[in-house]
């Protein structure tokens, strides 16, 4: 830019002063280098310390997944209410009001956060005895067993609104810091200058007869489920005698004269053995099936999707003989089953399908998941209205909080007290409260803000909802709150080494071999061209590569897939079958056409070979596929002999080739020194065509050999085809990764010491020995780093895979189906995922694992690249 | 493998025997034989090169053909299938395929012979009928053995709207307030100074909603916001808030009144324009009426001289590079896509460019050279190879939701719970491409740093110019092209670069422009909208990717041409460089 000399505009003047005064500098020149060293000093630092700061961000973001949960307050009080059986608890979101009915009737609410008891409404039974009771999964509806065998539904809700201070009613109690009561509901101010009202709301239905009059029920249970215009409502009853009842309610809202018309019917479901003492009654809020359980633990599953003839499907022991069944229940959704037994164990089945299965429907229950157990046999379960989180109790107290698809526990507790009676979770997931029989209760707030992942479920087999067997599974929302998230990274990890896999070994054979020739054979001029051409391609932004994958590549791909494979075949045995006759050109002629004239005939014989495979596809696929390749490998038609000659062909013909120089090289080799040069040529040629002839007799063997043994490749690395496949991701990602390859070979290639070259071309050797035995082993390492580097791009790619796959999240290696890779994902999910949600974080940890990927693979290169450019120094 | 490959040249080495021959036949015949040349192997290494370049070059040629043609107008072709039904539209592209069963049954027995006879293979051309509203597809397409005849009939009318795409078909009468032009009657003059009028009026039409009453609405919103800020500061029961809200009423009510105002303009002249009508008809004779001022141009493709098809090809690019997207992006202009790209671009060469080069700066001459040094230049050569979508990650979480969430409720928590800085924006984006720039600039400037000669600083030093008069003078001046060079790659990664902006305030259509009349004129947390972007949503979002490609294709152009010219300028530097200063660097 500027000349030395102009640098220093020093006046004559001032050099002369400083002349003057040896070894004192002005001050501004000191003040300046003193200012320019700290702000380098800092600023370097800050910016270093600013690239690795992203590190140590993302685990920061990432710790919380792994941690459980945490108790963040307790509160212990005495609420005076004493019992003798259970009651059945529940609590409002604001953890402001408490609820226990009793399984007499009796109805008490206390305030959560002080227990200071309220004023109840009760439910008038009219001076029934009250003999079972039953709820659906969020409480809030009842059903009531009588002894004269009526059952009554019931509502059980606790009712928020939001008031302003003007219709607060006057003369509140202070409970504490944030609540007031007027004695019976809970005030508390919210942002907005507004308050919110908790309070309890009854409603006490229409007596019902499902069972036979006069015969006490014993257990009921009751569920509610349909549309909001058509709600169904579910009930059945077990009475003394052992019979079992189910009715079912439809409300049916006429829309002209807003009257509801409600339908009942009743059926009778068969019956249990008499004597038996049923425990645990479980309807769905689906009503498809009705689990009762004895006190021994034998399981009664009915089936009841035909409502009119039901029957007993399935009758199991769910736990070991001598082992009593003490608690049972469903999680939200209602698919997992969990099972307490006197022995402290806790699992979940599921109700699967298995072949093997000897009930009367072909579900059979499975147990699938097992926790840690108690130490004393466990006392209750209460499922969490969010997620798959539940607690159970043991009878020394003790109290867990477990997640059902992590097995994991998540928060230990201990009453203090011996027996634990009743327990709930609040419905936000943030508090549980345990009620002891003698009034005493606890009220933990607890903290658990990712209940649903730990190392297992990221990284492990997990066993479902609804799934067969366990697997690797991805599969982050859906559109109800009862889905089960599946966070396995496994399919994603494997998605991006599928991707990688395939693209590398499509881009490194392409890139190396043509980075060889750049180097060693193009001419020179021809080089100046090449090399910056394919550095820009380097930078192209890769949404264009995408685009132009899955719009134009992938139907092209899709309509001509024949020559495409036919392609990977031809355009080798095109360019050698070129060689072959170039080496009957007179030596004088071919020495003179060796550089640019060569070259461009060799791409001229490369585009004939492309046009080719284009034009006999068709034919091709005929042939071999009978016609249409995708109805092939979906194993529409055709065997699959075909195929596999087509992938023992090049194997063969390397095993072929080997064996016959082994058996004959050196002589053939001898011999042909001997002859002429065009003899020469014919000779080779006539050997090749040999070993191609011989290659293909034995693949084609192999192939029926294989193919009567039951060999086939559909299934594996082929099958079936879907438009956005991994074929055109490695084409795609081929044009971003073979440059990079290519210009970092070509450097280590052409910056082997030029004396090497020269001493062995002063040997004798010509260029092609010189380039694979000198050049090539020297600049290995240079070579090696390069691969690396490309592949730590591939791994990291992301528009091409989120454009040119179908982002499907499977786990197989067909190179015709689609994958989803980490990068993908994040692309896709993060924008939509909540701030600090588990899915959010889950996706800072797919981040990380990236990260964590390419820096291994850049490092490795990095120090890879560095001793080679020792070694080429010392050269 | 390098110990096989070298045991291999030594056990050719010490073959007496062989070496024997060799000398023996050299003498004989002085030539070397087939096997020493490895013709077959250099012709597969040929190959693989020639396969490279073919794939680039197929590649750019794809894009920079497609691109070009696109605002080339076609003709527009009126097909006759064999079921009698006729069809208009532009033939955009051919291909061969391969008709089902279905299709071949009901054929007759020549065209299946035909068929047959390639394999199963057909032709079919995809025409652009347009017409989405009366077809509720943009495209046909239309099998070479169905075609009866073709035509190119002069009077029929390829007109690109402002909604539902082109219409394809003929103008049967102008309704010009009540005045109804039809037939022979109705010249291009008279279709042309109609069509003028309406432009006007539309225009008219945007510049009181988008303008004036953007501008009303901006002020009652500040104003709002100016009260809530004094609320939340000062409390509603303070003086100052009362005085306040009580200028602000006033002045709302005043803005709320010249709202009105400016609807009710904007309402009458939209009530004129509505009286001014075109009535078109499609090829079957389906009529349609719709404004005038819904044309954005009407041209006769068949009926066009080479000097108009090439005015109408450069207006159409005019367009493009200068007006607004419309039709959910896929036709229009992308202006404000290629605006944010550039003004991203450069606020990341602003961020990126004083750190990357101070970091250099301290690795090469400050810090003293040890492992230490030399692990962390592993590390940050590495971080350039860091998948971008990470950084994106790193951008998200840590700039926009915490960086900006501070800065949200620090200096605008009138605003709460919207977020101002607390989501993906402009700086955000800007700050995150800086961050994955970073290791490019470091490492560039690190080596143009190195190719300074040591003996230069060593001479500057014992003169007696301080270390940072020697960098200032000596070291930076020399190493200047070369940090040009990495700043413009950076430059270069950062425009083409798409999957951290897709998390960190990207959208696909952005309402406003990061420049504008509104203080503080550049605002930096507006979400924006980007060239690569655009590609992925037109390509990918849109209602209708065929509707979209040729969009694609010219944005493609675009993106490609900028990052291209980037990229050249980078190397012409480069080169200059080298020739410039001849030391070698291994």
């Amino acid at each position: 830019m500027e000349e030395p000399d102009r640098s220093f505009p020093a006046p004559s003047g001032a050099r002369r002063r400083a002349a003057e005064r040896p070894g004192k500098a002005r001050r501004s020149v000191v003040l300046a280098d003193r200012i320019a060293d700290r702000a380098i000093t800092v600023g370097g630092v800050f910016v270093i310390i600013a690239v690795f700061g992203i590190l140590i961000f993302l685990i920061e973001e990432i710790l919380p997944l792994f941690k459980g949960g945490a108790i963040t307050g307790v509160s212990e009080y005495d609420t005076g209410i004493t019992f003798e059986s259970p009651p059945v608890l529940n609590i409002d979101e604001y953890q402001s009001i408490v609820v226990a009915l009793s399984p007499d009737g009796t109805l008490e609410t206390f305030h959560a956060r002080t227990g200071r008891r309220l004023h109840a409404p009760a439910f008038d039974f009219q001076g029934k005895k009250l003999s079972a009771m039953g709820h659906t999964f969020d409480r809030e509806v009842l059903a009531f067993g009588f002894e004269d065998g009526t059952v009554r539904f019931a509502g059980m809700v606790l009712k928020t609104e939001i008031l302003t201070p003007d219709r607060l009613p006057p003369g509140l109690d202070v409970l504490d810091d944030r609540d007031l009561t007027d004695g019976a509901a809970v005030y508390s101010a919210v942002p907005g200058n507004q308050f919110r009202k908790v309070s309890v709301e009854l409603g006490l239905e229409e007596e019902l007869r499902v069972s036979t009059p006069g015969i006490p029920i014993v257990a009921v249970d009751c569920s509610a489920g349909g549309m909001a215009e058509r709600p169904t409502r579910a009930l059945v009853t077990v009475n003394s005698a052992g019979e079992v009842h189910l009715s079912v309610t439809e409300s049916r809202l006429n829309l002209l004269t807003r009257k509801a018309v409600t339908k009942t019917d009743t059926t009778v479901l068969p019956p249990i053995p008499r004597g038996t003492e049923i425990r645990h009654v479980l309807l769905p809020s689906k009503a498809d099936h009705v689990y009762l359980a004895d006190r021994s633990g034998t399981v009664y599953r009915y089936n009841i999707q035909r409502f009119e003839t039901p029957f007993l499907a399935e009758t199991r022991r769910l736990l070991p003989s001598g082992v009593q069944l003490n608690s049972m229940g469903f999680l939200l959704g209602e698919q997992s089953l969990v099972a307490g037994g006197s022995d402290g164990s806790v699992g979940i089945y599921f109700r699967l399908d298995r072949r093997d299965a000897t009930t009367a429907d072909g579900f059979t229950l499975v147990r699938t998941r097992e926790f840690e157990p108690h130490e004393a046999p466990v006392s209750s379960l209460e499922p969490a209205l969010r997620g798959k989180t539940f607690l159970t109790a043991d009878q020394s107290g003790r109290i867990l909080l477990r997640h059902g698809t992590s097995e994991a526990t998540l928060l230990r507790m201990n009453g203090g007290f011996e027996k634990t009676r009743a327990l709930v979770i609040a419905p936000r997931l943030d508090g549980v409260l345990a009620l002891a029989g003698d009034g005493h209760a606890t009220l933990w707030n607890i903290a658990v803000p990712h209940p649903e992942t730990s190392f297992r479920t990221l990284f492990g087999k997990v066993w479902y909802e609804g799934y067969p067997e366990p697997g690797y599974t991805w599969q982050s929302s859906a559109a109800t709150d009862e889905f089960e998230p599946k966070l396995s990274l496994v399919p994603l990890i494997f998605g991006t080494v599928k991707a990688t896999f395939y693209s590398l070994i499509f881009a490194i054979p392409i890139a190396l071999l043509g980075a060889i020739y750049t180097s060693e054979f193009l001419d020179r001029r021809i080089r100046g061209t090449v090399k910056p051409v394919m550095e820009m391609m380097a930078s192209l932004p890769s949404v264009v590569l995408g685009f132009v994958a899955a719009l134009v590549l992938a139907p092209v791909v899709e309509t001509w897939i024949a020559a495409v494979i036919l392609a990977f075949l031809v355009l080798p045995a095109c360019l050698v079958g070129a060689s072959y006759l170039w080496q009957f050109l007179p030596e004088r002629l071919s020495l003179r056409l060796q550089h640019w004239p060569k070259s461009v005939l060799i791409l001229c014989t490369a585009v004939f070979g492309l046009f080719l495979a284009w034009r006999s596809g068709p034919l091709f696929e005929d042939v071999f596929f009978q016609g249409s390749f995708v109805l092939w490998v979906n194993r529409s038609h055709g065997g699959a002999a075909p195929f596999l000659f087509l992938v023992f062909l090049p194997v063969s013909f390397l095993a072929v080739s080997a064996a016959a120089s082994r058996m004959y090289g050196r002589r053939l080799k001898l011999f042909m020194r001997g002859t002429g040069s065009f003899q020469a040529a014919g000779l080779s040629a006539l050997n090749q065509l040999g070993v191609v002839t011989v290659s293909i007799l034995v693949s084609g063997i192999l192939a029926l050999l294989c193919d009567r043994l039951g060999l086939d490749a559909r299934g594996s690395f082929v099958d079936t085809y879907v438009q956005r496949n991994t074929l055109v991701v490695g084409f795609a990602m081929g044009f971003a990764v073979i440059p990079i390859i290519y210009t970092l070979a070509e450097d280590a290639l052409s910056s082997v010491p030029e004396h090497l070259r020269a001493a062995s071309f002063g040997c004798g050797a010509t260029p092609w020995q010189t380039g694979l035995w000198i050049v090539l082993p020297t600049a290995l390492s240079g070579v090696f780093s390069a691969i690396m580097i490309g592949m730590g791009r591939a791994v990291g790619e992301t528009m091409i895979v989120v454009m040119a796959t179908g982002n499907t999240p499977i786990m197989d290696w067909n190179v015709f189906n689609g994958l989803r890779a980490l990068s993908a994902n994040i692309a896709v999910e993060l924008p939509e995922s909540v701030k600090d949600g588990t899915l959010y974080r889950v996706l800072f940890l797919a981040g990380l694992v990236l990260f964590a990927m390419t820096f291994c693979i850049n490092t490795l290169a990095e120090i890879i690249r560095q001793r080679f450019r020792r070694r080429a120094m010392q050269l | 493998m390098y110990k096989s490959i070298t045991f291999a040249l030594t056990r050719t080495a010490t073959a007496a025997d062989q070496t024997a021959e060799a000398v023996k036949y050299i003498r004989r015949k002085g030539r070397s034989d087939l096997s020493a040349r490895g013709e077959p192997f250099l012709w597969g290494l040929g190959g693989a090169l020639a396969f490279g370049m073919l794939m680039i070059f197929g590649f750019l040629a794809l894009i920079v053909w497609n691109g070009l043609v696109t605002f080339y107008p076609k003709p527009v072709q009126v097909v006759t299938l064999s079921d009698g039904t006729l069809l208009a539209g532009e033939p955009s592209r051919s291909e061969v395929y391969k008709p089902g069963p279905q299709v071949l049954e009901h054929l007759d027995e020549p065209a299946r012979q035909a068929i047959a006879a390639e394999h199963g293979y057909a032709r079919r051309t995809l025409f652009r009928t347009g017409n989405f509203d009366l077809y509720n597809e943009d495209f046909r397409w239309a099998s070479d053995f169905s075609i009866v005849s073709v035509a190119e009939p002069a009077d029929v009318y390829f007109i690109e709207r402002i909604e539902w795409g082109p219409f394809v078909g003929f103008i049967r009468s102008l309704n010009l307030k009540g005045e109804t032009v039809s037939g022979a009657a109705l010249t291009r003059q008279i279709l042309e100074e109609a069509h003028r009028r309406a432009v006007q009026r539309r225009e008219l039409i945007r510049e009181i909603e988008r303008e004036e009453i953007g501008a009303v609405n901006h002020r009652l919103n500040s104003e709002r916001l100016k009260l809530k800020r004094i609320a939340l500061k000062q409390g509603e029961n303070s003086d100052t808030y009362r005085q306040a809200a009580a200028e602000s009423l006033a002045l709302q009510e005043t803005l709320q009144g010249r709202y009105h105002d400016l609807a009710r303009d904007a309402q009458a002249v939209k009530a004129e324009d509505a009286q001014y009508t075109v009535t078109l008809a499609e090829i079957g004779g389906r009529g349609k009426t719709i404004p005038l001022s819904q044309v954005v141009r009407f041209t006769l493709p068949n009926d066009m001289s080479f000097f108009e098809k090439i005015r109408l090809y450069l207006s159409r690019w005019l367009e493009f590079l200068t007006d607004e997207p419309r039709e959910a992006n896929a036709e229009g202009g992308v202006m404000p896509a290629l605006f944010g790209t550039f003004v991203m671009t450069v606020l990341m060469a602003l961020a990126v460019a004083p750190f990357g080069v101070m970091a250099a700066l301290y690795l090469r001459e400050y810090a003293k050279q040890g492992k230490l040094v030399s692990v962390v230049r592993i590390c940050v050569n590495n971080l350039a190879g860091v998948p971008s979508i990470v950084y994106g990650v790193f951008g998200l979480g840590f700039f926009a939701y915490i960086c900006g969430g501070t800065i949200d409720r620090l200096f605008f928590p009138e605003r709460l719970p919207n977020p101002v800085f607390g989501t993906g924006g402009l700086l955000w984006a800007s700050l995150t491409l800086a961050l994955l720039t970073v290791p490019v600039v470091i490492v560039a400037t690190e080596e143009a740093l190195a190719a300074v000669p040591q003996s230069m600083r060593e001479g500057s030093l014992a003169c007696g110019a301080s270390r940072w008069q020697t960098i200032k003078y000596i070291v930076l001046p020399r190493a200047l092209p070369g940090i040009m060079t990495g700043l413009i790659l950076a430059m270069a990664r950062g425009a083409g670069e798409v999957a951290p902006l897709m998390l960190v305030g990207v959208v696909k259509l952005a309402p406003e422009l990061p420049l504008d009349g509104f203080f503080p004129y550049i605002h930096l947390e507006r979400s924006f909208m980007h060239l690569g972007f655009h590609i992925f949503d037109v390509g990918f979002q849109s209602r209708n990717s065929e509707a979209g490609k040729p969009m694609v294709f010219v944005t493609t152009l675009l993106l490609i041409s900028l990052v291209a010219f980037l990229n050249a300028t980078a190397i012409v530097i480069r080169n200059r460089l080298k020739r410039r200063f001849l030391i070698g660097h291994f």
